[in-house]
Parts: C-alpha cells; structure tokens; sequence
C-alpha cells in the first residue's frame, strides 16, 4: 500500500491507495500509528484509491479507531467505492463510523 | 583430488613435471649441442690423421722405390754405350741385383739383333736366388719377351712404367711389380729405341707397411694398382684376382666404381661409405701413392672413431641422468612441501565439505598464502557451524510450530459437524455444510443444532483476519454461540449475547462476522439476525436472490451493538445457501473474483436437487475459476433445504 498524509483544518488527512488485505493491514495501522505519535488525534481516512479490504483491513481500522477513542479522538472514511463500499455496509462499519463523499466534506466541523 | 596421495592432477605434480620438463628440455638440447659439435671435431681430426697417415705411406713407399726407379734409370742411360759387351752388360745386372736389396731381379732386353747380329734374342737375366745371383736368357722360343707387356709399354711410351703386379711363380712365388725403362743408342745419328731394362721389385714390404697400418681397432688400407687391381688388401682372395671395378660389378655398386675411377685418376677424398670388409658404416680416405698411378685407400669403421664423442655423451647422459634424478627428488620434495599444508587444507575441505563441519582444519605455521587459505577457511568453517547450528534449531523450531498449526487446525476442523446426513431421522429438511481451509491456520466456522425438538439453529461465520489468533477466536465463537444459544429468545439476543461477551476485553479488535437462523421444522418459518456477514442466497424455484441484509456491525468489534431479528419462511423445495467470502472472492490468475454475480447466475441455473449436489456444484465452479489459483481464504458454505414433509 502507498500511502499520503496532509492536513485539511483540523484534520489529518491518511491518502491510501492499493489492496487491504492480510498482508498490507498492518501497513495502514501503522501509518495511523505514526500520526498519533505526531499528535494527530482526529484523522481522515481517504479510502479512494483502496480498491480492495479483507476482513484484515477491517480489522486494521477498528484497531485504529479503538487507540484514537482512547485519546479521545476520531477516525472519519471518505472516497469509499466499489467493493470496499459494499464491505463498509456489510460488515456494519458504515453504522460504527462517520462516512463522507470527500476529504473536504470530512474535515468540515 | 584427494588430500592425502600426490596424484598426476596434484599441484606438487604438475609443478614438478613443469620443473622437470623444461630441465630435460635444456640437458637433452645441450647433449645434442654437445654430441654433434665433438662429433664434429672428432670426424675432422680422424679426416687430418688419415691425411697424415696416408702421406706417411706414400713417402715411405715412395722412399723404397724411388731409389729403384733411379737406379733403372741410371743402367738404361749406362746403355746407351754402345761399347758394351754382352758379358759387361750382364755383369752390370748381376752387380745391380747384388748391391740393392729391394731388386729381386733385372733384365736387360734388347731389340732383336740388337746386341748382336746373329743374336735375335738378347735378355740377361740376373736374379737372386739362396745360392747367390743367377744369370739365365730370358729369350727363347718359348718366350718372345718383344711381346710381353713389359718390354712393349716403356717402347710405345718412351718412358719407363711399373706394370701391373703379378705372381711371379719362377721368382719364389711372391708378389712383384717390374719397373721397366727403354733405353735409347744412337744409330746414323738419330737415337733409337734399342731396348729395356727392368727390374723387380717384391711387394712383400709394401703390403706389411700397409699391413702395419693402424687406424682405430679393426681400420685398414688397401692398396690398388693404376688399372685398379688389388695389390694389397686384407681380404687375400681380392688380391691380384680383382680390380676395384670387378668388385664393383660383382656387388652392383656403382658408388664403388665411381670411387675406383677418382682413385686411378689420382684423386684425394675423404668420405664415408660402408667397408668391403666387415660390411660396416666407415670413414674412407684415398690418396694417390706418387708411384706406378697406384692409390692408397683408408678405412676405419666410424663407431670406432665417435667411440670417444659416444662415450663423452654417454658420460653426459649419465650424469646427466644421475643429475635429473636429483632434481626430480628436490622438486618433488619442494613442490610436496608446499603443496603439503594445500592438500591437507583440501582433505580436510572434502570432509567437511561431506558434512562433518568438526573435521579439524590443520594449523597454519606460515604467512604466506597458504596460510590465508587456511585461516580463512577455519573462520569459514566456524561461520558455517554456527549459522548450521542455528539454522537447525530454527528448523526444528519451524518444523514444531507448523506442526502444532496442523494439529490446531486438525482441532479446528474437529469441532465443527461433519457427519452427513446429519439428521436422518428428520425428513422435514436436509442440510449440508462443508470447509475447504487455505493453506493457512483461517477463521471460517459454522454449526447447526437443534434448541429444542421444532427448533434447528444454523450459523456460517468468518472471523478478521486468519492464523492461530483467529482460531481461537473461531473457537471461542462457536463454543459461545452454542452455549447463549438455547438460553437466548431469537437469534438477534444470541448475537447480542456473543458480541457482549466477544468485546469485552477484546484488545486485538477481532472480529466476526455471522449469520444466524433459526428454523421451525413444523411450519419452515426461519428467524434470522446478522452481523455484518455476507447475506445468504434464497434458492426459490427457478430463481436465486440475496436475503436482503440490515447492514449491521460484526460481532466482537464493540460492545453494545443491536441487532435486528427478521423473519422469512421457507416453502417446500426452498434452499437457503450461506457462504463466507472466500467463495465470492475467489481468485483466479488474473486476480478476478468470483464474485457474487457469478454465484447467484450459477445458483439459479442450477437444477440440483440435495443440499450436497448444490455445495458440490459451487466448489467445483470455484475449482474451475481458479484453475489452480492459490486458495487465499477458506471457503465455507452450508445449505439449508426445507422440504415441508411432517415428521415421522
């Protein structure tokens, strides 16, 4: 996986693009985690060029979501498409977290 | 190559024999050099000896005889004195005879009538006998001696001549040569032919001077006459019997009358050619004698005279050799002693090349290259037995946990239903399930049990992520659902139940992912709930549909999730397909999916009657699509057939 941060507000925007799958999850975890460790606590995940997520993937963003609920910050999804879109509604993950159609819209408020 | 033995490929050997070639190389071109150059000198000296030999022969005979020829020449100018009387004449011959030892005999032969009138013959002939000289008439009836070769050559020549040797059989049967001179008187005025005188000479001294001639062990000489008779030769039947060229003709060799021709020509040569003697490789030098157009031949077999040049070279050779054997021990014992601590280094190389890495590595005593090699290979040997070592105990520990994951997994698949037909006592449905796991430990589960005698709970699940976290956490889901199950009022308290119990605690955010039903028997209501699970297939007649899904969370993720119980029922005939993602998502080589397209266009085509015959259809769909494609996740599905008969 391939991944770009920047900053939109007060948010860190996490580009990623590429599959989520066992054997990358825990690439995604760790960008989380290296921009926790930068102070960030409210993220914005752009999921726009993940064109594949295993249950592995799923997994890696509710690790993820877990630690920043313990600073008491926030995860946000946008750009979901396809497949992950379909494995977001299925698996529950579109009612456990905020999704929006942009970066921009997330980084609103 | 061996350590231990100097076999031909062996450095010592190669060096040795590089060594060792090149100095025979230089002995042998040095021996050669050295053979031929004194071959040379010595081939010339023997050409200067066999000159001087030969001038030493040809003086001494030319010392014998020309005090003969002188004194003939003397009696025939004495004779041109017509004053002499017959009686004078003989007694001059008879003094002659008696005052030089090497004339056997003299002759005064006049013309005929040339002494006396009435005298046609006129020869004294004095000749020594034991008694004393005696005087006979050569000429007679018998003996026209006007005629003989003697008389006849020195008239025609006008000067004296030696004639050809002869035995002479009235003179004691020895060998003789006669040197006959004319003699002139004056008569009107003009100088006449009035005679000859001869004498004879024995040749016995001349063939013991030539006798007497030493050249190396077995040389000889030979002596031939102006028309190349044989006047001496160590063959005895040759003498007087043959000339060279007779001798040439008997034997073919044309070589031989060419040479014969250049001797009675009076030429000098040295050559070499093969003896008439003893038929052996010989140097041969002739030269005229000065005397009579007689030629003096030498011969002297060439092993006598190389005998010195082989022997040096032989000497040579044999030091030489001596030498060579020496220098072969040196090298061997120099290129063995340091190629020595090599083939030890390869000997022990080779055994621990075979294995035995405690094979010793012989110590190095030197700084030189040699002693590099060894060090480094001691640290090579090291570095190998450590990373052997270590790599054996991560095999082994390797080969223990895949082993402990087979038996987890073995363990795994123990605890999920496969006994089929499970219920064959119940004719109301038929349900089958099957598991194909990937390679890897995974977290796909389902189950099916009775909560009471209407009541037939069914579940398929698929827990995040795989290996041994997610079997246990497989486990622990089945053994959770099967224990809330029966305490719980439908199936969505049973999820609520699981996930409550599933969260808590749950630091590595595992989660699952179910579907639960719960089917009447009598009246083919199902109850079902699910927890963000793929939503099952409804196989209805002729059509196949997705059971619409709610969308809710999986379960364990979080505390406190709700789930929605709804409510289908079943008519006869009507099957109900659960699966896991590993079918939808499939791969092939191309890395497409399945997809679920594909699943539900099969499944409604398919006109299969029995809940085995529909999974069995699928799998092998999925095997065909794969086309050998590494499986990725397990892939699980359970039919469900409700066939509304009534129990039994």
């Amino acid at each position: 996986m391939e991944f770009t941060t920047n900053k939109i507000g007060g948010y860190a925007v996490l580009e990623a693009s590429g599959r989520m799958d066992a054997v990358t999850a825990g690439e995604f975890e760790k960008a989380c985690g290296e921009l926790m460790d930068a102070g960030e606590t409210r993220i914005v995940a752009d999921l726009t060029g993940v064109d594949y997520i295993s249950s592995a993937g799923l997994r890696s963003i509710l690790s993820s979501a877990k630690k920043l609920r313990g600073m008491s910050g926030e995860i946000r999804f946008c750009g979901l498409t396809g497949m992950v879109n379909d494995v977001f509604t299925v698996s529950g993950f579109a009612a456990m977290f905020k999704l929006f159609d942009t970066a921009a819209d997330a980084a609103q408020d | 190559m061996t350590g231990s033995r100097m076999d031909r490929h062996s450095l010592a050997v190669r060096l040795a024999a590089l060594v060792l070639g090149v100095s025979a190389l230089l002995f042998g071109a040095v021996l050669a050099y050295n053979y031929f150059v004194s071959r040379d000198i010595i081939v010339n000296q023997a050409e200067e000896n066999s000159r001087t030999l030969g001038r030493e022969v040809a003086n001494h005979v030319a010392a014998e005889l020309r005090p003969v020829e002188q004194t003939v020449r003397n009696i025939a100018l004495a004779l041109e004195d017509a004053s002499l009387t017959s009686g004078e004449i003989t007694s001059l011959a008879r003094r002659v005879v008696q005052s030089n030892k090497d004339i056997f005999a003299m002759a005064i032969a006049f013309e005929p009538y040339g002494m006396a009138k009435d005298r046609l013959f006129f020869a004294p002939y004095c000749h020594r006998t034991e008694d004393g000289v005696r005087v006979t008439e050569l000429g007679g009836p018998d003996y026209r001696y006007f005629y003989m070769d003697w008389y006849q050559l020195p008239r025609e020549l006008g000067a004296p001549v030696w004639t050809e040797p002869y035995f002479d059989d009235g003179g004691g049967g020895v060998m003789m040569t006669t040197y006959a001179a004319p003699f002139y008187r004056l008569q009107d005025g003009r100088r006449r032919f009035a005679g000859v005188v001869t004498a004879d000479i024995p040749l016995a001294w001349m063939q013991r001077v030539a006798q007497d001639v030493r050249l190396y062990d077995t040389g000889y000489s030979f002596i031939i006459s102006r028309n190349g008779t044989f006047i001496y030769h160590p063959l005895q039947e040759l003498m007087l019997n043959h000339t060279i060229f007779s001798l040439a003709e008997e034997r073919g060799d044309s070589r031989l009358w060419d040479l014969g021709r250049d001797m009675t020509e009076g030429g000098t040569a040295f050559l070499e050619r093969v003896s008439v003697k003893g038929g052996v490789e010989s140097f041969f030098f002739y030269t005229p004698l000065h005397v009579g157009g007689w030629s003096l031949g030498l011969l002297f077999p060439k092993d006598e005279v190389l005998r010195e040049a082989t022997m040096l070279s032989r000497n040579l050779l044999l030091m030489g050799g001596l030498g060579f054997v020496l220098l072969a021990g040196g090298v061997f014992l120099v290129a063995g002693g340091v190629t020595r601590p090599l083939r030890r280094l390869s000997g022990a190389a080779m055994e621990i090349a075979g294995g035995n890495l405690d094979a010793p590595v012989p110590a190095s005593r030197r700084n030189d290259e040699v002693g590099e090699l060894t060090d480094a290979f001691a640290h090579m040997r090291e570095s190998l037995r450590d990373y052997i070592r270590s790599l054996t105990e991560t095999t082994a520990q390797k080969e223990r946990i895949e082993s402990e994951l087979r038996i987890a997994r073995d363990i795994q698949m123990g605890i999920l239903p496969k006994l089929f037909p499970a219920f064959p006592e119940h004719d109301e449905f038929d349900v089958f399930a099957s598991i194909e796991p990937a390679k890897e430990v995974g977290g796909d589960l389902y189950d099916f049990f009775f909560l009471d005698d209407r009541h037939f709970c069914f579940l398929v699940g698929d827990v995040s992520d795989k290996g041994v976290p997610a079997a246990f956490f497989m486990a622990v889901t089945k053994t959770l659902l099967k224990a809330v199950a029966p305490q719980s009022s439908g199936p969505a308290e049973i999820l609520e139940k699981v996930n409550e119990d599933l969260a808590e605690e749950n630091d590595s955010c595992m989660f699952v992912t179910l579907f639960l039903g719960i089917l009447d028997i009598g009246t083919g209501e199902v109850r079902y709930a699910n927890a963000g699970h793929n939503p099952p297939l409804l196989l209805q007649g002729d059509g196949a549909q997705f059971v619409p899904p709610l969308n809710e969370p999986m379960a364990g993720a979080m505390p406190g999730m709700r789930y929605t119980e709804q409510s289908m029922v079943l008519g006869a005939g009507d099957v109900l397909f659960l699966y896991t993602d590993g079918v939808t998502e499939a791969m092939n080589h191309d890395r497409e999916l399945f997809s679920e397209k594909r699943l539900t266009d099969l499944l409604a085509r398919a006109r299969t009657d029995g809940v085995e015959g529909i999974v069995g259809l699928v799998d092998r769909a999925i095997k065909d699509f794969a086309r050998g494609a590494v499986q990725s996740d397990d892939i699980t599905m359970l039919a469900l057939k409700f066939t509304g008969k009534k129990g039994a």
